[in-house]
């Protein structure tokens, strides 16, 4: 009996603790400003308010190369030159972010999980809408200040919504497709001679079925290039004026439908899938919004050696991603801090390495300092990745993500159902 | 007083998780159903989610195939689950009993295996570019390897049904085996010195008291191979999709979508308890009249 009496009080206890612990939540702010006063504060303040600080930052976690800048590069510098502690924290889907912060806006949880995390397009405008963003913060970070062209229209607008200082620019990415040269001789460099191309070669081409981002961005080229150019898509435009202007689109997609892998009766459903069949050689093409994710898939040895990639004639789609602050993050200081770190030079020109990441910088080259320049020309970008001039001449911009859902819902409507 | 309270105590910390985890999820999911969402600034009340999905072919199509693909790989798991561990158990009363335990481990080996990499398993082996493939490819089967069948992510659900099969006759044939543990080693003796054999003693004695187990072992495979996401969406084909993936891709796409999302997820649970209640009601009737069972 005595026993039993031992086991329910420890129960009791522990009951106890989860609840308390559960109420407690806010009172460790205790530092010397509150959060709101951070976007007013001075550098310096916030630079020591971070002092010490343990970031969680939330972002896709499906490549190696980016896991590893990120946990081997970024984390053990920023500990050493801001004493903040950098935790990466993969997600599958960057939506899946988006959605566990609508679920603590319901539930008025004020103190979250998430310090910083990686979103563009569709995901920030949702955050936009639903108030999920802790403030206009950029034209704080004295290297955004310093090095980036804040007022470039590529780097002010998200996918057609301006930022106005939610999110700061991280990178820039630019849709490629990969095929093998060893398989493929001349790559097919618009959507008719892609056409050509899955009719000669029936099955060896496809593409991942939307809403995975890839495909999406796949369909949006063939769309800009059906339906006569992407100029028209960038006036603003209602739900029917926009579906009006897509049969073309359907009517291509169905014509190439039954060339492609499994004669179109279905699609992978992401690109980690259509990767795997390239691979295999099941298929011939695959592609990415990633200009070094080929050459990087070369090197871990997921990719032949003859792995190539190309961007059309007509140019292919370029976007910036960015790094926002959500409203609940229980550390917005060392989150800015570490965003204003992974802004300098120093960590950008080490992103744009293929041995770390490949991709893009956000900062501008032409403000670097000589120094930092000649770093950034010394550096080799791998065999499968095109040379920046020739991806800085083919680049075309992304249409308003409020379009994006319903090319999506499109899709299904007339392409998968057929 | 106090130990009139304390099993309800005891079982607070249970309760506490099923009531807050469960009923919570599904109490938000309902009201989110019907519009109400705050955070994205609806707030009002209706059905309309409800009517449009009903009305849509599309959820048909995606219901009749989640009914088909469960259905079919509940009766094969609980087939193969129940003859594996007859086997078993045979193999104990009658066999030499060294090997047992290897054959346990290995019937068991399907168990450690997470949904997600036994679904992925299935796809290297499977698929066109697949082992399988290859293997008959080098040894001469087939002159190409689009010959080999189309066993993945084809609208059948091959696949699937493959993956649910491998992974859930493990759980059956787990569940029955405690069962057959408490059948006494006399009562073979027994129905040996009446004339019974090894046959007639499985069917006789063994098959009726594992009835109830099965039973419910089958529905609890049912429930999830209808309602769990990640095979079907590893396996399953672009369209129609089973309703788990369904409802996924809707909850992952536009916020005003979300209404829609929900719904199918209340469907899904809904279907699932309709479908409980009726094999409960029919089992019931089919359990008393060949005798009772041992739960």
């Amino acid at each position: 009996m005595r026993r039993n009496k031992v086991w329910i009080t420890l129960m009791i206890i522990i009951m106890l603790s989860v609840i308390l612990a559960a109420c407690t939540g806010n009172n460790s702010a205790g530092g010397k400003i509150s959060d709101k006063d951070l976007l007013e504060a001075d550098w310096s303040e916030v630079a020591k308010q971070a002092e010490g600080q343990t970031v969680n930052l939330y972002m896709w976690g499906g490549s190696d190369s980016i896991n590893q800048y990120i946990d081997e590069w970024v984390a053990p510098r920023l500990k050493e030159q801001a004493n903040v502690t950098l935790k990466r924290v993969p997600m599958n889907d960057t939506k899946d972010i988006i959605n566990k912060l609508l679920a603590e806006k319901q539930a008025s949880k004020q103190q979250g999980t998430i310090d910083m995390m990686w979103i563009n397009g569709e995901n920030f405008n949702t955050s936009q809408e639903s108030d999920l963003l802790f403030g206009s913060f950029t034209g704080k970070l004295p290297n955004a200040l310093e090095y980036v062209d804040l007022e470039s229209p590529d780097i002010a607008n998200d996918f057609g919504i301006p930022t106005e200082g939610m999110e700061a620019p991280w990178g820039k990415a630019q849709f490629v497709f990969v095929y093998d040269e060893a398989k493929v001789k001349n790559p097919p460099k618009s959507m008719e001679e892609l056409e050509q191309w899955v009719e000669q070669n029936p099955g060896k081409f496809t593409y991942p079925s939307p809403p995975d981002f890839t495909g999406s961005a796949f369909i949006r080229h063939a769309m800009y290039e059906t339906t006569g150019g992407h100029e028209q898509y960038l006036d603003e435009l209602d739900q029917t004026q926009l579906e009006s202007k897509l049969d073309p689109l359907w009517d291509y997609l169905n014509r190439i439908e039954p060339h492609l892998w499994r004669e179109g009766k279905t699609y992978p459903e992401s690109l980690a899938k259509l990767d795997q069949l390239f691979a295999s050689g099941e298929v011939w093409m695959s592609m990415g919004y990633d200009p070094a994710r080929a050459t990087n898939l070369i090197e871990n040895g997921t990719f032949a050696k003859t792995a190539r990639t190309f961007v059309l004639d007509g140019g292919t789609l370029s976007n910036t991603h960015y790094l926002a602050i959500p409203f609940n993050a229980p550390s917005p200081a060392g989150a800015m801090v570490a965003i204003n770190y992974l802004l300098s030079p120093e960590a950008q020109i080490a992103k744009y390495d293929p041995q770390h990441w490949g991709e893009d910088m956000s900062i501008d080259p032409a403000k670097l300092s000589d120094e930092d320049r000649q770093k950034l020309e010394a550096i080799d970008r791998g065999p499968a990745t095109l040379p920046a001039d020739v991806l800085a001449s083919h680049r075309l911009p992304e249409i308003a993500s409020s379009y994006v859902s319903i090319i999506e819902k499109g899709w299904t409507e007339h392409v998968a159902k057929k | 007083m106090w130990p009139k309270s304390k099993p309800y105590l005891m079982s607070l910390p249970a309760l506490v998780v099923i009531i807050v985890i469960f009923y919570g999820g599904l109490y938000e999911g309902l009201i989110q159903s019907l519009g109400y969402f705050p955070a994205a600034g609806q707030s009002s009340f209706s059905i309309s989610a409800y009517t449009e999905i009903l009305r849509s072919s599309d959820f048909w199509l995606s219901f009749w195939l989640t009914l088909r693909v469960s259905l079919i790989s509940t009766m094969l798991a609980a087939v193969l689950g129940l003859v594996m561990s007859i086997c078993l158990f045979m193999l104990s009363k009658t066999g030499s009993s060294r090997w047992i335990p290897f054959w346990r481990r290995w019937f068991q080996l399907p168990f450690v295996v997470p949904h997600l990499a036994g679904a992925y398993l299935i796809v290297l082996l499977f698929t066109q570019s697949g082992w399988l493939s290859r293997l008959a490819y080098h040894v001469g089967i087939i002159d190409e390897i689009t010959d080999f069948p189309i066993l993945v992510n084809e609208p059948f659900g091959i696949g699937v049904i493959l993956a649910y099969t491998w992974k859930e006759a493990p759980f059956i044939s787990l569940i029955l085996y405690p069962v057959l543990l408490r059948i006494h080693d006399s009562w073979h003796d027994a129905a040996r010195v009446f004339g019974a054999n090894s046959l007639n003693f499985v069917k006789e004695i063994v098959l009726p008291l594992l009835m109830p187990a099965w039973f419910t072992a089958s529905f609890i495979v049912f429930a999830f191979t209808f309602s769990a996401f990640e095979v079907p969406y590893l396996l399953g084909v672009t369209y129609p999709k089973m309703l788990p993936v369904l409802a996924y891709e809707s909850y992952s796409g536009d916020l005003a979508d979300r209404p829609e999302a929900m719904a199918i997820g209340i469907l899904i649970v809904l279907i699932t308890a309709v479908i409980g209640v009726l094999a409960y009601r029919f089992g019931r009737q089919w359990l008393t009249a060949s005798g009772r069972g041992w739960l």
